[in-house]
């Protein structure tokens, strides 16, 4: 791949800019957003490969292109970025944890995968602020312990702590979602290695560590063709029965909810078997200095506001009961309190999924056709497999940004699409108002550690004790 | 405003004569990409207010002279040394609002009889990317793109921010 003679879209640019008239205004350099782009003459595609991208790789734009056709091209090569990172992430791990070469992503229709064996921020921040090991152990509650077994993982929800955005209150403090059978919905975040090797070289594990920090926080990026960097995955999952195992990633975990005073609720932990509902991948790389950030649900999530408009719904959803009316089921409305994980709700999150891509129509273009592609490859290695239920929602990038450095005066890097979110995580968040309405990389650019320090782009920082 | 695309080129020269107008570079008022589109969005609205036939008319005098530097086409479409500007002076200066505060000031000709200026904010994108904040080496209220803390340092230069400086912008 690194053989592949390639040529930067610097050029092309200035191709372009030749047709310009030269004026004063014109003949200053272009920003960096067109140097940091390498177009490969034969383009990225979607492949089933257990090797986690590095970095996106760019197509040759077309000659000429208007800005909409470059974007719908660059979105494209962002977009089989996140497919790769999806399926190298989701492949059989071999015995060290990477992807094991000799398998396939669903062979057997589901399968453990490479992402689930890296380390949970609850094991990398630690009480005490003790240093936390890569494959150490996993502290296991009292309350779990008869059901615990070497290996298997702990979903928590974590109490309340204003300062830090745990996986409970991922959906940004608005409220819990809530499964059509009444489930509280559970998330976690896990780091890559690489990321948890600079967090354990820097002694960012520790609030005392973090206090004698004098640097910036500056994670890996990924190289194309190279190491990848620092990646965060979060997910969402919810309680299923045997009846739906085939259609979701699934998992036998442990669900830990501690306990409570308000409202007040004993601490709860009991083996379930979870299917993944959302997954959302974070991937610092030298394209995506401000990190690529790829969402992922399952497709039977939540009707769009076209399928609820058009009557073209599915007769269920996750987090959607089409029998309902909106008169009786308002949509995207938070749970009235209390709210108790550890009981059964009679509230039913009714979620709809705005559409937060008017003016960027290009991100659900790209998105839909490299869900096709995806699809036909997941389907084509097993039929059964449980893989082709997921879709990308869009991958949001960068469109002005340095290598592996934002510019000083754009230090969001013109993010596109503008807004992005997913249903799991941003489900009360959705919509187009700046500053208010979910874009990952301008909320996750306003994270700091327990000092006040920026923590490029991630609040796991947060969580040291 | 209008909803059909408008042809690249055009937008091309609406954004290098703001450029021009405004003393940014053009590559920021309309990047390589561009997911915020304003310059698109900038364009309809004046058409919009003003006429097609109005717009093009300053395009075109803007064609005539582009290879000018761009001191002498500010000074030129703006009419700076006149203390009655034409029609299209004032469409010019308009845009050059628009570009810095987001909002559409009504040209004084348009206003006969009309107490005090008709302004218009043109959007929620126009506002948070107003020409002001960048060459203030600020932010708007209430959206801010820049790192917890970097109040206790020195701001960007100007240049970072695609202000068309000849030294690189100062502090």
């Amino acid at each position: 791949m690194r053989k592949l003679a390639t040529i930067t879209l610097l050029a092309l640019a200035f191709a372009c800019r030749k047709e310009l008239p030269k004026t004063a205004a014109t003949e200053t350099p272009a920003p960096a957003q067109e140097a940091k782009l390498t177009a490969a003459p034969s383009g990225p595609a979607i492949v089933l490969s257990s090797a986690i991208p590095g970095d996106a790789q760019f197509g040759a734009l077309p000659p000429n292109a208007t800005n909409e056709e470059k974007l719908l091209a660059i979105q494209g090569d962002f977009d089989i970025f996140s497919w790769n990172s999806f399926i190298a992430l989701n492949w059989p791990p071999g015995p060290d944890g990477n992807g094991d070469p000799t398998k396939t992503i669903g062979q057997d229709g589901d399968n453990d995968t490479v992402w689930e064996h890296y380390r949970d921020v609850a094991d990398v921040f630690l009480p005490g602020g003790k240093p936390p090991v890569w494959k150490g152990s996993t502290p296991v509650p009292p309350e779990c312990t008869a059901d615990y077994a070497p290996g298997m993982r702990i979903l928590s929800q974590v109490g309340k702590t204003p300062t830090v955005l745990t996986e409970f209150s991922q959906p940004f403090n608005t409220g819990p979602l809530i499964d059509q059978n009444g489930v509280y919905t559970r998330y976690e975040i896990l780091v890559n290695k690489p990321m948890f090797d600079y967090i354990l070289s820097n002694s960012l594990y520790s609030k005392a560590g973090q206090k004698v920090f004098s640097g910036t926080v500056k994670f890996p990026c990924g190289v194309l063709g190279g190491a990848e960097g620092a990646i965060m995955v979060k997910s969402a999952w919810k309680i299923i029965d045997s009846s739906e195992m085939s259609r979701f990633h699934s998992e036998e975990v442990l669900v830990y909810s501690p306990a409570s005073d308000n409202p007040p609720y004993p601490a709860k932990c009991g083996k379930q078997t979870m299917g993944l509902v959302g997954l959302h991948i974070g991937h610092k790389t030298n394209s995506g200095a401000q990190w690529l950030w790829s969402t992922f649900e399952h497709v039977d999530n939540v009707p769009t506001e076209d399928d609820v408009k058009g009557g073209t719904l599915k007769a269920s959803y996750n987090y959607y009961n089409p029998k309902c009316s909106a008169a009786d089921c308002p949509p995207n409305q938070v749970p009235p309190r209390p709210w108790d994980p550890t009981k059964v709700s009679s509230f039913h999150s009714q979620i709809v999924r705005i559409n937060t891509f008017k003016g960027n129509e290009f991100a659900p273009t790209s998105a839909a056709e490299r869900n096709a592609d995806a699809v036909k490859l997941l389907a084509g290695v097993n039929p059964d497999s449980v893989w082709q239920n997921y879709e990308l929602i869009s991958t949001m990038w960068p469109t002005n940004t340095g290598t592996c450095q934002a510019i000083a005066g754009d230090p969001l890097g013109t993010p596109a699409p503008t807004f992005l979110a997913n249903t799991t995580a941003e489900t009360y968040i959705q919509g187009m108002v700046p500053n208010v309405s979910s874009n990952c990389i301008e909320c996750h650019n306003n994270a700091t550690m327990t000092t006040p320090v920026a923590s490029d782009f991630t609040y796991v920082l947060q969580r040291a004790q | 405003m209008t909803t059909t695309p408008v042809p690249d080129n055009i937008l091309a020269d609406f954004a290098n004569m703001s450029a021009a107008l405004t003393g940014f570079q053009s590559s920021v008022l309309r990047p390589f990409l561009d997911p915020v589109n304003l310059s698109g969005l900038y364009y309809g609205f004046a058409v919009s207010q003003v006429s097609q036939q109005a717009m093009d008319a300053l395009l075109n005098a803007y064609r005539a002279i582009a290879t000018q530097p761009a001191q002498t086409i500010a000074d030129t479409l703006l009419e700076t040394a006149s203390p009655t500007p034409s029609n299209q002076a004032q469409i010019a200066q308009s845009i050059v609002a628009m570009w810095y505060l987001g909002s559409w000031y009504k040209p004084a000709y348009q206003n006969a009889g009309t107490p005090g200026a008709v302004v218009q904010v043109v959007s929620s994108e126009a506002y948070t990317n107003g020409l002001v904040w960048k060459a203030a080496q600020a932010h708007p209220m209430g959206y801010s793109p820049f790192t917890f803390g970097y109040w206790s340092q020195p701001p960007a230069s100007l240049a970072t921010f695609g202000v068309n400086v000849p030294d690189g912008g100062g502090q």
